[in-house]
Parts: structure tokens; C-alpha cells; sequence
């Protein structure tokens, strides 16, 4: 037996600007914490490793005294808490450290690469979300309540079977099908925008796949509650139940999911990149992991833990906005 | 084994179980089979395509290249079967850390693990494979590790979601250790789901097997799995694609294998979405001249029956047959009358109510004689105009207040809709009628109020809200379904009181759904009392205490404690439990609980019958007095030794 | 069966501005072998008291004596035990009922002396000692509610805390309940805390009772007393909601 107490209705305009105020403050409190966590991490990453990183990029046909000439320039013979605060440091002011294999700020590679990246990124989220979204409330609308079983099978397979697809692995295959036997489209490199084609089905798809079955099944979830009960209580054609009343609902459920589908899209570019010769910082961490070339690897996983954040925050921003008991909601 | 079997009941569970067997066949025996003609090396035929001799073709070293994907079967299913272990274990230890460490330490790795669980698993692999190297022990720890934050996770909210339930409580303060707590009360329930999930998660494991091998930190050679097959396959695409792909399509048919294997068995433990949507029908017994005769029978009859439903009958689906909540009720309110209808769980009460208000939904089916509302037919008829009809004319309140609001949206706008759309005002003159609406349902500052979001309501608020709602238009009946259940009781009491002003003000009937007998004295003018899907007596409300017929009526009054019940005496009770509505037996469903059942009680069920005062009582024994030794209603006779029954 | 004191008790949850007290320094005693009554709505704190004497809800001040002395919970022995509200959360679905109550069997017996003292904890509660071997699923709640009495009394407690153990079931069942409550409290002379928010039935079970409103006890003495000659606002507010109370002339 619950009685709410209920929340004053004082002068509702600051009242609601206080929340908005002490929810943003929270949740930039979290995303400080979880960055530096992130940051520690790579940081870790590095010193982890055993034996020597600068001998194991070098090659051990490098002499003694270059290696260890490196190694100084490199700082890796202060002591690690001195290490950990250049590195913070050199953070703030945008060092990133050397590469050592190129010799180039590790900042300015990334730089040069990420837009190839973030260009597939963002594309292929948008492609993403414009297909799921609609598609999963169309056949939850569809296949309610027992109707349409053959549709809700044929979905829900083509769903799991396109989802196990690696994304890699649909990336060869659409290398095979439309660059080698149909030459239609171009299959390495970053160029036109018929370049982009390829790549970002490959990376949209199966996220979209996963995307539409959370979507349709929070939309039927939404479908049975009471308050929609409630709207077909009050006549309304149905509709606005399902735009008004369903759907805002379907959406705030999927979208702590649809945040973590859309971020692992993010660092899906890492291998779908290697398929398509793509100039991001997907090849860049590959190859850098490959050269063991940690400084570079350190800045790119960085930039890829960065962006994670990024998806999540905006994702809880979105949150906020369409569902007003999060401002509220303590941890 | 209980797991299996129920997968092997479904078409899909049987599919899933088949390609998981063959997979885990190959992943056996091939390399026992085709081992070394598999690493058989072939110079005179190298990088050759598809053959008869070589279906998919040879690779850089003229090594048969199917061969080399079966057999390369039992690595990438052993690795990802380890790496999914490796995930699991650490999963389990990081979730149950914070039962075990205590308060700060759990809370600590509960934070970590939010953090750690917002990043993808290949960037943590990624991340893992620099640290552990190349190689598949590296790779095993790499993913393994990259697994265990979200399995971590899992197990967190699986056992918090047994920790809060009453018998872990109850074993900690019946003194049992924290630890055995945990083996013997919270492991054995989180199981079944954390089974399930790591078969999914193998499925994971192997596609991320195959990725990272692909960029050549997994597997090195001459050791080679799916993934490092695909490498090599990729360069020589142009030539040979399928080198590539088939590597590829055996990746996607054992994770399928796990995936699928791992679904049905969600599904098999999980619940199913029962659905109820509404198609009243007519029943089909009738002959063609009665329904006129009917309808126009009640017309002539009483100008202010507001509604009138005969012989209404609901089933749905069930396991074992159809189930039917609802099993011919008939009944009829007048304009400003209050009918209450009360019952224990299992009578249909609330499904009576919300097959009149037409929102039962299939696979529930609603039938009916008859059924109508201000004189307008709801089983035929015009749909759009029934709908706004029922959208001003009937307003209903639900039992729960926590839920019945979309929390999306304003109150104010909520209640505006039903302006908006029947009543064809503006946005602006909606809103200024919702606010007036909230004002006279008492609640103060309604202005700023309908600016609110409901969960800014408190329960009791709400529930005004929700009558506030169904004033908008001008309502003739108010279709009440436990409105005051889930409320305090000085709350209840004011919802009760606003009840009341309406119906006086505006002569607005009211039908009341409770189980609480109490509140339907209080509140009603007539008291339906049903039992198993049928009304058994209609009586009115101020006859309850003193003239109450049925012998379950009697029970039920009886059996209530309430100020005046007399402290000496054991309170009565019911015999046996509320019947099942799925087994009902053949004569009078109450008989097995009934002290003055006979053989005809079981044999017969006994009609609804009307008396001379136009009460309606359902029993071939009604009126009689009751065994000695049973309750006896309340008339001033008290008999000294009473024997409460047990149950 | 000893006498239960809370001595001036706050429970306070969350710190600084966010806190929130749900006993607010709040002085009962249930005496030695009586049933007492709490009496509240929601948001009253009754049900975090009831989890602060039995150890589930920590006491930000004050004490809560035994006998005079501070409760010292022993390893497989407390001298308070609590019968929950709700009858299909309270046993583990995956034990057998009568190993759920031998669960709570102090130790030291022999598993034939175990076997024994179920069988004669299920007949106390007027179940079929057969049952142990029962899993919760297939009892109705009322039989249920039952099972968690007796693995209360399992655990041979001083004081019992029954938390709202009538309000999940059907009307026809509770009575059976509160009967062998009643019947209980006299074979065994249990003291006892009896928590509901329903005032009739607290008037059929306990000897004294308490009213708390926010975290307070507003009013507090022999329950006759009370319910008939109430001192307190709040009180008489809460007599005069009960249904037919104001309107309907009393049965009889």
C-alpha cells in the first residue's frame, strides 16, 4: 500500500530549473569520474605491459643505446607516479604523447585520422536509428496480442541471424558482392560519397538489427501498461495512443540500450575499417597494436573511450529531456 | 535437465539444440577425422579456386581449405567456451563482492563496474590484447576480461533482485551466515538466467574470437581458428572470395547455434506476453425476432437505466482450455444509482468491469445478450459513435494510481485530451476545463498542478485526477475497479467523499468494484456479491448485515474482523480456497465450501432467481439458517460456542 | 518470551539535505507475553521499526533493549524473528518448507531431532507435518503464511514481528490467521509486535497499541481504550475513515 507524498506544487518554472541544474551538475560529475578512469586505464594499459615496450617496438636488432636513448626521451625511467602526472598533464594540454615508430605527436596522427572515423560513425548511427526505430514500432504495432506470427517470426529471425553477423564479416562480404563481382561500388579508401556506401551498411546494419527488436519489444511492453489502458479508456483513436502516448514511452525504455548498441557501433569502425582500407583511426589502432606502437595506441584507445563517454552522456541528456522522473531519480 | 526438455517443446528450441550438436560433433571429431589431411601441404596447387577436389579451394599452401574450417572448428568453439568461463567466473566474483566485502568496498566495485560496463567489450579486449600479447592464451584472458564487466553487472541486478526479497531477510535474521545465505538462497534462483546469458555470451565470445584473430592478435601460427582464416582469406578475395567467406559463414553458424540455444531457453523460463484485445460478440444461440424483443423489452421498461448488460460472458485462452472469468452476468443500473460489486480474487469482478467498458482485448472474447449503455447498443452498432459516446458519457477509475498516468506527460494535458478530441474545444479552452475539473475534484492550486507530471501526484491526488478525468465530459455512470485499494484509509475516505458529492450534484450513477465489503456498505445502494464468474446474490446495500441469503454472502460478512466483532470468539472463517476459474465443477461452484451443500448443490447449479422484493439470490438453500456451529448473520443471535473452521 | 523496549529509537536514511527520518526518536515497550499493536499508513515509519528491532534497518540513535539489556545476535541465533507481509516472497521457491524451517533451527541437533522439531512446528500451525517436503509453489497463501510463522517460532525467539501478515491475502483466509495468532500468543505466550495498518484487525489481536504517524508515536495504551476514547487528532481521524464507522449503524 503506497501513497506518494507529493512533490509541492510551488512556482513550477524554478523549481524545474533547480533539477535541471542539479541533474546536469550530477551527471557531469559522473562523466569527470568515469573519464578519469578512462584515463587512468590507458595510462595502466601501458605500464602494464610486460617487458620492455620501446625494445618490443623497436626490434631486437635495434642497438642498446638507441633503445635506451629512447627510453629517456620517452620518460620511461622516472618513476611511474611522476610518469602518471606528465601524462595528465600533457593531457590537459593536449599532448598525447610520440609515436614510436613515426616519431610524430601521437596528437597530431589522431587528428589527421579521426574525421575519416567520425564521418562513418556518425553516418552509420543515423542510418541506424532511421531504420530500427520506425521499423520495430511498425511491427509491434503489427504483431500484437498474438496477431501477425508469421511476421513476429520472420522478424525476430532475420533479427538474430543478421545480428550474429560479424560486421567485419558482412563488410567481405559486400566487398565480394558489390566491389568484385558487381563493381558497382568502391571497396578501399575514403573518397566520393559512394565510397561511404559500403562501409556504413556494414557497420549499420546488425546495431539496426538489434536496435528494431529492443525497439518492438518496448513498444509492445508500453503497449500492455496501464496508462495506455487509461488513453483507450478516454476514446482516443488509436493513432494518437500509439504517437502519443506509446511512443515517447517506447523510446525513453530503449534508450539505455540503444546507447550501448550505438557506442559498441563507434568501435565497430575498428575492424570494419581494416576491411575497407578506410584512413580512420580503426586501421590506426590495428596497426599500432600490430607495431606495438603503445604511445599511439594509448591515444587512440583514448579517443575511442572519449567518444563511448560522449554517445552515453548525450543518450542520458536525451533521456532527461523526454522523461521527467530521471531529473528526480537519485543514485 | 529441466532446461532442456522445456527447450525441446518449441520448433525453435529443437532447431537451436540440433546446430548446437553438430557444431560441438564437428568441433570433436574433425580434427580426429580430417587433422592431417587438413595440414596437408600441396605445392603443385596453391591459391586454387573451388573444385571438386577442393570445394572451397586451397589456400597460399595448397591445403584444402574446407578441411582447414572444420577442423579449425574445435579452437574457435574451445576458445570461446574458455573465454566465456573466464567472463562468467570474474563476472560472479565482481557481482558478489558486494554482498561478501561489505557496505564501502561493494559499493566501490559496484561503481567500477558501472564505469567499466559503458565500454564496449572490443575496445576492452582491445585494450587487454596489448596488455596480455598475441596468442590465444592472451586473447582467451583479452575477451574474457572484456566479458566480465557486463556479466558482473548481470549478476548485480540478479541479486539484488533476489537479495530484496523477503526470505533472504528472513535468513539473515534467523541467523544464517552471510555466506551460506549466498550459496543456499541467492545462487541457486540467479542461476537459470546467468545459464542462459552465458550461452548468449559464448556466442559473443566467438564472434569477438573471430575479430580479433582477424587482425591478427588472436591466434598466431601455425595454430589457426576461423577468425585467422578469414585473414588470410581476405587477401586473396579478388581470386578466391570464398576463402574469406566460408570461414566467415562458420563463425555465424556456430554463434547462431549458441544464440539461438541461449534464446529458447530464455524464452522457455521467461513469461509470455498475454494479449486481450476486445470484440464484443453476440451469443450465438439466439434466435433471430428475440434480440428486438429484448432491447425493446428493457426500453419500454425503464427510461433512466443508464446500463443494462444481460447474460455477459468473457473467456480467454488458457493452457488447458478456455478460462472463463465471467460466466453469464446480468445486471442493470439507473441514472444516479450506486451498485457495488464485491468479491474475492478469482470472482471476475474486475474483468466484468472492463468487458463493459470495452477494454478487454483478444485473445479474450467478450459476449453478451445484450448491452447497453444510455440506450445505446454496444454490441452492434456504430463504432465511432460509440466511441465518443463512451469517451464523455463514462468515466472509469482504475485500482492503481502509480500507473494509470503516462508519466511523460503533463496531468493538465492529460486530462485535456478528452476535450480535444470529443468535445471539439481548442488547446487553450481544454486546458482551462481541465484545470477547472482538477479544481472540483479538491485539488488545490490546479493551475499549477496540471503543469505537473503525475509522479509529482501523490496516489490519493492521482486518483482524484483520474475522476477529474472522466468529468471532463458529463459523465452518466463512473466505472470504479478497486479505486481505493491501493490507498491509505483516511485517503480512501476522502476519494469516497468526492465520489459521493458527484453522484449528488450531478445524479451521476456509479458502479463500485471492492473486494472490501465495508466500503461497498458504505458507499452503495446495491450490492452485487459474486462468486466464480457469477453473480450469486443482488441485494440492497443496507440488507447486507441483516438479510443476506447466500451462504457465501454470510461467510463473507462473517469472516471480516471489523470494530464490533466479538474479542472471545475465534473469527469465522471459509473453508477451502477460492475456486479455481480454470476448474470449475459441475453443479454450484461454492458447494465445496458451503456447510449447507447437499447432493443437489453439487449436482445442479442453481439459478439466479428473483424474489418478491426483487433481490436476486443464486442457491437452492438461500434463507436458511445455518448449521449450529457456523456463522450466523448477525441479528443479534449469538450462539456461545462457535467453531471457527480452518482452512 | 521477554519484554521488548525501544528506547527513544530515530532511523534516519541518506545524510545532509536529502535525509529522511523514518522513526523519529520514537518509545514503546511491548511487555512480557502481550500482543502490541502498531498502527499507521504508509509513510509512518511502522515498518521500518519493526526492520530496525530485527536488525534490518539500522538504528541511527537510540537503543532497543531486551530485558533490560542491548540484543546481542549470536551466530545462528537472534532472539527476534519477523513474519513478512507479503506470503510469495517470504520462502524460497527452490527449498522445500521444511527445510526453510529447519534453516532457522538453532544448532546442535541431530538431523532425526531436526526432522522432529518441523514435524511439530507444521502441526503447531495447524499444517500436515507430511508438507515438509512441499515446495512454496503449490501452497495457497494463506498455507503459506502459516509456514513463515512456524519458521519463526523455529528460531525459539523471545519477541515476534509480524509486519502487515494478513494484508496480501483474501478476505476468507485471514481469519484462519489471525486465529492461530491468537491461539499461539496464548499456548506460548508470545510477546509480540503486530503491525497493520487495519484497525479492526489489531483490535481482534493485540492487548495494547500504538499509533504512529511520521515517524512518531502520536498515541499509545490498552487498545479498548484507545479505539474507544481516542485522545489524539490524528487518531480519531484514522477510527472515523474506517468504512461504515461515520454513516451505517453498527452490526449487532
Amino acid at each position: 500500500m503506497t501513497t506518494a507524498a507529493a512533490l509541492p506544487a510551488e512556482d513550477t518554472r524554478t523549481a524545474r530549473e533547480n533539477r535541471w541544474l542539479r541533474f546536469t551538475l550530477r551527471r557531469s560529475g559522473r562523466l569527470l569520474a568515469s573519464l578519469w578512469v578512462l584515463v587512468t586505464a590507458a595510462f595502466l594499459m601501458m605500464h602494464l605491459v610486460p617487458g620492455d615496450p620501446v625494445r618490443a617496438a623497436m626490434g631486437p636488432t635495434a642497438p642498446a643505446a638507441v633503445v635506451e636513448a629512447r627510453r629517456e626521451s620517452l620518460g620511461l625511467n622516472d618513476p611511474i607516479w611522476q610518469q602518471y602526472l606528465d601524462y595528465l598533464q600533457g593531457l590537459f594540454t593536449g599532448d598525447l604523447g610520440t609515436s614510436i615508430g613515426s616519431q610524430l605527436p601521437v596528437a597530431e596522427t589522431i587528428a589527421q585520422r579521426l574525421p575519416a572515423t567520425a564521418a562513418l560513425a556518425v553516418l552509420a548511427f543515423l542510418v541506424a536509428v532511421i531504420i530500427a526505430i520506425p521499423t520495430g514500432i511498425a511491427i509491434a504495432v503489427a504483431t500484437r496480442r498474438g496477431r501477425g506470427r508469421r511476421l513476429e517470426l520472420g522478424f525476430t529471425s532475420s533479427s538474430v541471424f543478421i545480428s550474429t553477423i560479424p560486421d567485419f564479416l558482412l563488410g567481405v562480404f559486400l566487398v565480394w558482392v558489390f566491389g568484385v563481382s558487381l563493381g558497382w561500388l568502391p571497396v578501399a579508401g575514403r573518397g566520393g560519397p559512394e565510397s561511404y556506401i559500403l562501409p556504413v551498411i556494414a557497420l549499420a546494419v546488425g546495431p539496426a538489427a538489434i536496435l528494431a527488436r529492443i525497439v518492438r519489444v518496448e513498444m509492445l511492453g508500453v503497449l500492455e501498461t496501464d496508462f495506455v489502458r487509461t488513453a483507450r479508456a478516454k476514446r482516443l483513436p488509436l493513432w494518437r495512443i500509439y504517437l502519443s502516448h506509446a511512443l515517447p514511452n517506447a523510446v525513453t525504455a530503449s534508450l539505455t540500450l540503444a546507447g550501448l548498441m550505438l557506442s559498441s557501433l563507434v568501435v565497430g569502425t575498428v575492424l570494419v575499417e581494416s576491411v575497407f582500407a578506410w584512413p580512420g583511426l580503426g586501421s590506426t589502432i590495428v596497426s599500432s597494436i600490430q607495431l606495438k606502437d603503445y604511445p599511439l595506441v594509448q591515444g587512440t584507445v583514448l579517443v575511442y573511450g572519449v567518444g563511448v563517454l560522449v554517445v552515453n552522456t548525450i543518450v542520458d541528456l536525451v533521456l532527461a529531456t523526454l522523461d521527467p522522473r530521471t531529473t528526480v531519480a537519485e543514485h | 535437465m529441466n532446461i532442456l526438455t522445456r527447450i525441446l517443446r518449441t520448433p525453435l528450441g529443437i532447431a537451436a539444440v540440433v546446430m548446437l550438436t553438430l557444431v560441438v560433433a564437428t568441433a570433436i571429431f574433425a580434427p580426429i577425422l580430417w587433422g592431417e589431411e587438413a595440414a596437408a601441404v600441396d605445392t603443385d596447387n596453391m591459391l586454387a579456386g573451388p573444385s571438386l577436389e577442393h570445394p572451397i579451394g586451397t589456400d597460399q599452401l595448397g591445403r584444402d581449405l574446407l578441411l582447414r574450417v572444420l577442423v579449425a572448428t574445435r579452437l574457435s568453439v574451445t576458445l570461446a567456451v574458455l573465454a566465456t568461463l573466464v567472463a562468467v567466473s570474474a563476472g560472479l566474483i565482481l557481482g558478489v563482492a558486494p554482498l561478501l566485502l561489505g557496505r564501502h568496498i561493494g559499493r566501490g566495485v559496484t561503481w567500477l563496474v558501472g564505469v567499466a560496463v559503458a565500454f564496449p567489450g572490443l575496445l576492452l579486449a582491445l585494450s587487454f590484447a596489448v596488455i596480455f600479447g598475441s596468442g590465444w592464451l592472451g586473447a582467451v584472458l583479452a575477451i574474457g576480461l572484456a566479458g566480465a564487466p557486463s556479466f558482473a553487472r548481470l549478476c548485480q541486478t540478479l541479486i539484488a533482485g533476489v537479495a530484496s526479497r523477503d526470505f533472504v531477510a528472513a535468513a539473515r535474521i534467523g541467523g544464517v551466515g552471510r555466506f551460506r545465505v549466498l550459496t543456499r538462497h541467492v545462487l541457486p534462483n540467479i542461476g537459470e538466467p546467468l545459464i542462459v546469458n552465458a550461452t548468449i555470451g559464448a556466442g559473443g565470445a566467438l564472434l569477438a574470437f573471430a575479430g580479433l584473430s582477424f587482425i591478427g592478435l588472436g591466434v598466431q601460427p601455425p595454430d589457426y581458428d576461423w577468425g585467422r582464416l578469414m585473414m588470410e582469406g581476405l587477401l586473396g578475395i579478388y581470386v578466391n572470395p570464398l576463402a574469406a567467406l566460408a570461414p566467415g559463414m562458420a563463425v555465424v553458424i556456430a554463434g547462431l547455434s549458441f544464440n539461438l540455444v541461449g534464446e529458447a531457453a530464455a524464452r522457455s523460463l521467461g513469461i509470455q506476453v498475454g494479449g486481450f484485445t476486445s470484440k464484443v460478440r453476440k451469443a450465438a444461440s439466439k434466435p433471430v425476432t428475440a434480440p428486438a424483443a429484448v432491447v425493446a423489452a428493457d426500453a419500454a421498461d425503464n427510461d433512466d437505466v443508464v446500463l443494462d448488460v444481460r447474460d455477459l460472458r468473457v473467456s480467454f485462452p488458457g493452457p488447458a482450455g478456455d478460462v472463463r472469468p465471467v460466466r453469464g452476468v446480468s445486471f442493470s443500473v439507473r441514472r444516479g444509482e450506486a451498485v457495488g460489486i464485491v468479491g474475492e480474487s478469482g470472482s471476475g469482478k474486475s474483468v466484468t468491469a472492463l468487458s463493459i467498458a470495452q477494454l478487454v482485448e483478444s485473445p479474450g472474447v467478450v459476449e453478451a445478450k445484450a448491452l447497453s449503455f444510455l440506450g445505446e447498443d454496444l454490441v452492434h452498432g456504430d463504432t465511432a459513435r460509440h466511441r465518443k459516446l463512451l469517451g464523455t458519457s463514462l468515466a472509469m477509475v482504475f485500482q492503481d494510481p502509480m500507473t494509470s498516468f503516462n508519466p511523460t506527460k503533463r496531468m493538465g494535458a492529460q486530462l485535456a485530451e478528452v476535450a480535444t478530441e470529443h468535445q471539439g474545444l481548442s488547446r487553450k479552452e481544454a486546458l482551462a476545463r481541465a484545470i477547472d475539473r482538477l479544481d472540483a475534484v479538491r485539488i488545490t492550486d490546479p493551475a499549477q498542478r496540471a503543469k505537473q507530471y503525475p509522479h509529482e501526484f501523490s496516489g490519493g491526488m492521482r486518483q482524484r485526477a483520474m475522476i477529474g478525468m472522466g468529468l471532463m465530459g458529463a459523465p452518466a455512470l463512473i466505472i470504479a475497479d478497486e479505486p481505493t485499494t491501493a490507498l491509505d484509509v483516511t485517503v480512501q475516505q476522502q476519494v469516497l467523499d468526492l465520489l459521493e458529492a458527484i453522484r449528488e450534484r450531478d445524479d451521476v450513477a456509479l458502479l463500485l468494484i471492492s473486494h472490501d465489503v465495508s466500503v461497498v456498505a458504505e458507499v452503495c445502494d446495491r450490492v452485487l456479491v459474486m462468486y466464480a464468474g457469477r453473480i450469486v446474490e443482488d441485494l440492497p446495500a443496507a440488507d447486507l448485515a441483516t438479510a443476506a441469503k447466500h451462504p457465501y454472502t454470510r461467510a463473507l460478512l462473517a469472516a471480516v474482523p471489523d470494530m464490533d466483532t466479538h474479542l472471545h470468539l475465534p473469527l469465522a472463517t471459509i473453508a477451502g480456497r477460492p475456486v479455481d476459474p480454470a476448474q470449475l465443477p459441475e453443479g454450484c461452484a461454492y458447494a465445496a465450501r458451503c456447510p449447507l451443500a447437499d447432493a443437489r448443490c453439487r449436482a445442479v447449479d442453481p439459478h439466479l432467481a428473483t424474489d418478491e422484493d426483487g433481490d436476486r439470490v443464486a442457491c437452492w438453500r438461500a434463507g436458511e439458517p445455518m448449521p449450529l456451529g457456523m456463522p450466523q448473520v448477525r441479528t443479534g443471535v449469538e450462539t456461545n460456542e462457535t467453531e471457527g473452521v480452518l482452512v | 518470551m521477554s519484554e521488548l523496549r525501544f528506547d527513544d529509537v530515530t532511523v534516519r536514511f541518506g545524510a545532509g539535505r536529502t535525509a529522511t527520518t523514518a522513526v523519529d526518536g520514537v518509545s514503546l515497550t511491548i511487555p512480557d507475553g502481550e500482543v502490541v499493536g502498531l498502527v499507521g499508513e504508509s509513510g509512518s515509519g511502522k515498518s521500518t521499526l519493526a526492520r530496525a528491532a530485527v536488525g534490518l534497518a539500522p538504528i541511527t540513535s537510540g537503543r532497543i533493549l531486551l530485558d533490560g539489556a542491548p540484543i546481542a545476535p549470536r551466530r545462528g541465533y537472534r532472539p527476534l524473528q519477523m513474519v513478512f507481509q507479503d506470503p510469495y516472497s517470504s520462502l524460497d521457491p527452490r527449498m522445500s518448507i521444511g527445510d526453510s524451517i529447519a534453516e532457522i533451527i538453532p544448532r546442535g541437533l541431530s538431523r532425526a531431532a531436526r526432522r522432529d522439531e518441523v514435524a511439530r512446528l507444521l502441526e503447531l500451525v495447524h499444517l500436515d507435518p507430511t508438507h515438509a517436503r512441499a515446495y512454496p509453489g503449490h501452497l495457497s497463501g494463506g498455507m503459506r503464511q502459516r509456514v513463515a510463522l512456524a519458521r519463526a517460532l523455529a528460531g525459539r525467539p523471545e519477541v515476534l514481528v509480524a509486519d502487515e501478515i494478513t494484508s496480501a491475502l483474501d478476505v476468507s483466509i485471514q481469519g484462519s490467521v489471525l486465529n492461530l495468532v491468537r491461539e499461539l500468543q496464548a499456548e506460548l505466550g508470545l510477546s509480540m509486535l503486530f503491525i497493520s495498518h487495519n484497525l479492526a484487525v489489531v483490535r481482534y489481536v493485540a492487548s495494547r497499541v500504538a499509533v504512529m504517524y511520521r515517524g512518531r508515536i502520536v498515541e499509545e495504551g490498552p487498545t479498548l481504550q484507545i479505539l474507544e476514547d481516542p485522545q489524539h487528532e490524528y487518531t480519531r481521524n484514522l477510527l472515523a475513515a474506517i468504512p461504515g464507522r461515520a454513516k451505517t449503524p453498527t452490526l449487532i
